[in-house]
């Protein structure tokens, strides 16, 4: 089963990540929920799909009590990212659902009610977690056209959606990178592909350059920290992305 | 009543996680308890002959707390499993409420809908099974937690006997014994109110 740790803590003030499942059928792309938790609220950023519910919703349970989320976060409108929104809602029907505007229409198809929903802008938005600011960051077609990461200036840690994700193969799945360009081989195919604008790609490396980031987390794959954050912002912006059909 | 509001009722999430959040606080507090009674052994030994009696209660204090951090491992387990199928139950009852609203909007459906119905519902009955057995096994577990916490009680009153005839010292092991049975009537009130909580 998946399970929860704890990769910042600062008093009340505590990043988490529900990563790893064993128990996961092959057939579905492993991900990575992250929990900001401040005092007695919580946001879960990227809840992930219907069918992995049991699995996150369980190990979030065995560490932390799971009323004091309040608050989703979606980076984008994909079924691995929020399909289990229907779910959370059954749970706790005042949750509020920050995402981007463009799927204000889409996401309610996997449930919720127009008071769920709060739409973040294009330029951003900062997210107020019991008074701890979040800023939501503009990361559009990377790869979702309306696409946002988020960034918890305190902790200076970056939740980046699929920006930084890897596919890794069980024997190289640890929680960190360890090893930049070891890890990075698996991370190449998924960028080339999944990134479509490399307009996009080298905006969105001059807007996170600007921000002190010790830990950038991304929705599939590991963590990335210290200098790493720095060489995979400079390999990002030196691959050349939507380019990745196979021939 | 329909099969399907027992369901409900039995495998609801939030009755799962409201006992969940009890037997999580019921496990911090007894992590606390080995810490007590090591605390009483050192004590015991450093008073030497004058608290004799007082070490060997402390020395069964140390072996009720390690056999109450395996009981309390085994509650866990238990919870952890029973959270994971509440949750697992919570989309196949949503599965089957599309399905129902499908079927009274419009009743000529009902032929091609009543099949999967059929097949979400004995999903929903084998999940329920599993459910009511982890229920069970919780009820079983949190009554021998109760039994090895009457013995900790005990345990508790001997050490508080002791430490009367523990000479200058006996001011300081009262204070242990004090704080030992602090801990565990804290652990067995909320057990015994959970117990109470799960029979409704």
């Amino acid at each position: 089963m998946k399970k929860l740790e704890f990769i910042y803590e600062d008093g009340a003030h505590k990043w988490a990540v529900v990563a790893r499942d064993p128990e996961k059928p092959n057939h579905l792309i492993d991900t990575n929920e992250y929990l900001v938790l401040n005092g007695s609220e919580a946001l879960l950023a990227d809840p992930g799909g219907m069918e992995i519910f049991s699995a996150v919703f369980s190990a979030i349970s065995a560490e932390i009590d799971p009323y004091t989320i309040r608050h989703l976060f979606a980076s984008h409108q994909d079924p691995d990212v929020i399909s289990s929104l229907a779910l959370w809602l059954d749970f706790n029907p005042d949750l509020k659902c920050h995402l981007s505007w463009l799927w204000g229409s889409f996401v309610p198809h996997f449930g919720g009610t127009a008071e769920t929903f709060v739409a973040i802008p294009d330029e951003g938005a900062t997210i107020s977690l019991g008074g701890l600011m979040l800023d939501a960051v503009p990361a559009h077609y990377l790869h979702s056209s309306g696409n946002f990461n988020l960034y918890d200036r305190k902790a200076r840690i970056l939740f980046s959606g699929d920006v930084g994700a890897a596919l890794l193969p069980p024997e190289e799945s640890g929680l960190y990178v360890e090893n930049f360009d070891r890890h990075i081989r698996h991370a190449r195919d998924f960028h080339r592909r999944w990134m479509g604008s490399n307009k996009a790609k080298l905006s969105w490396c001059e807007r996170v350059s600007r921000l002190d980031i010790d830990m950038l987390c991304p929705q599939h794959g590991a963590i990335y920290r210290g200098e790493d954050v720095k060489r995979f912002i400079n390999w990002f912006a030196d691959l050349d992305v939507g380019s990745g059909i196979r021939d | 009543m329909d099969i399907m509001d027992d369901i409900d009722q039995i495998s609801s999430l939030h009755r799962v996680v409201k006992a969940n959040e009890d037997i999580k606080k019921v496990i911090r507090i007894s992590s606390g308890v080995n810490l007590v009674a090591l605390n009483a052994m050192l004590i015991a030994k450093r008073s030497g002959e004058r608290s004799r009696g007082f070490a060997v209660v402390s020395s069964e204090l140390r072996l009720f707390s390690r056999n109450l951090d395996i009981a309390m491992t085994g509650l866990g387990e238990l919870i952890f499993s029973l959270v994971r199928d509440a949750a697992t139950m919570q989309r196949q009852r949503q599965q089957r409420s599309h399905f129902m609203t499908v079927m009274s909007r419009n009743k000529s459906m009902r032929k091609w809908v009543e099949p999967t119905l059929a097949r979400v519902e004995a999903r929903m009955g084998s999940v329920e099974e599993e459910i009511s057995r982890d229920w069970h096994k919780l009820r079983l577990q949190l009554n021998r937690v109760l039994q090895l916490c009457e013995s900790g009680r005990s345990l508790s009153r001997s050490a508080k006997i002791e430490a009367v005839y523990g000479g200058d010292m006996s001011a300081t092991l009262k204070q242990v014994a004090n704080q030992i049975e602090g801990t565990v009537d804290e652990i067995f009130s909320t057990l015994k109110l959970l117990r109470m909580q799960l029979a409704e």
